[in-house]
């Protein structure tokens, strides 16, 4: 999910969002209660991505 | 006297999160001895364009009982911490409610679940809650965060939405534990199927890496699943993030 400007996941791209986020340097766990994914590192438990209504970005400022 | 206390868009990117500044309240009720206050409870609000939300858009609520302090010292006490305590650039909204008070709480429940749906407006929210008699107001920034500090409290209310923050200690990772001891883990109120059948006290569930009760029938409730492998006589497990993503 992370490369200059945004990138997206869909929001049952689960195997995807663990892949890319364990190869992210970015990666930062959210809090507890917005963390949804059951891998550790996933891009749907990082503090940089933002849900939206179909898909999920990255926003983290460091890597845009 | 019993509140509801619901908080909104107290956080930006780098900051603690809102649910974070809910148990601190929460914790604060009982540190001062102003009363007993219960879990909180996370609502997921809508994602949409026109609206204006850090990475998530949910708001965080949590209910308590006020023996020893007035509502309006308690409101005042929040408001402070809110101003003091919210992120740079956050917009934070509080809302404390008397549900005893309501005369009917079905708008409140309503707007709840609209805001799940439809984008609403401040002034929506101001409305309602100026009808009802319920206290909402805005902490810095634009005060966006109104709008999901009604709905909260709405949710919250409603008894059906919603994870509890935080994750529950009833044993460890791969373990499998009996119904009724979990069923008299103090932040467990239920443990419910997902499909409806039956969970015996003499059932044993297998626990996985991270255990959420959700809000349920005014409930906390722990949700279990079949658990396909049934080794050992386990019948259920405890059900993972992604299906207790949509609660």
């Amino acid at each position: 999910m992370h490369e200059r400007g945004r990138r997206h996941l869909g929001l049952e791209d689960w195997r995807e969002a663990a892949r890319l986020a364990e190869a992210c340097s970015g990666f930062t766990p959210d809090v507890e209660e917005e963390q949804v994914a059951d891998e550790v590192v996933s891009c749907f438990n990082c503090r940089y991505r933002r849900w939206n209504a179909d898909s999920v970005s990255c926003v983290a400022p460091f890597l845009q | 006297m019993n509140i509801l206390v619901s908080i909104d868009d107290t956080d930006n990117l780098e900051s603690r999160g809102t649910g974070e500044l809910a148990s601190l309240l929460a914790a604060q009720i009982e540190q001062y001895r102003w009363g007993r206050s219960s879990y909180v409870t996370r609502h997921q609000l809508l994602v949409h364009p026109d609206i204006p939300y850090t990475s998530h858009n949910s708001a965080m609520c949590f209910s308590a009982v006020l023996e020893d302090c007035h509502p309006q010292r308690f409101i005042e006490h929040a408001a402070r911490f809110l101003e003091s305590e919210s992120a740079p650039g956050s917009d934070p909204g509080l809302c404390v409610a008397r549900p005893a008070l309501l005369v009917d709480d079905a708008p409140l429940i309503r707007f709840g679940r609209s805001a799940k749906e439809d984008v609403l407006t401040k002034e929506e929210a101001y409305d309602l809650a100026r009808e009802l008699g319920i206290h909402l107001s805005e902490h810095g920034g634009t005060g966006q965060g109104v709008v999901g500090a009604l709905a909260g409290a709405g949710l919250r209310l409603g008894g059906n939405d919603g994870r509890l923050k935080g994750k529950l200690q009833a044993g460890s990772a791969g373990s499998a534990v009996r119904v009724d001891v979990l069923r008299s883990h103090p932040l467990i109120e239920e443990v419910d199927s997902l499909n409806g059948e039956s969970v015996l006290d003499d059932d044993l569930v297998r626990l996985g890496e991270k255990v959420k009760a959700v809000l349920l029938g005014g409930r906390s409730v722990l949700l279990v699943e079949a658990d396909g492998e049934a080794e050992q006589g386990v019948r259920w497990r405890t059900c993972s993030g992604r299906t207790l993503k949509k609660y």
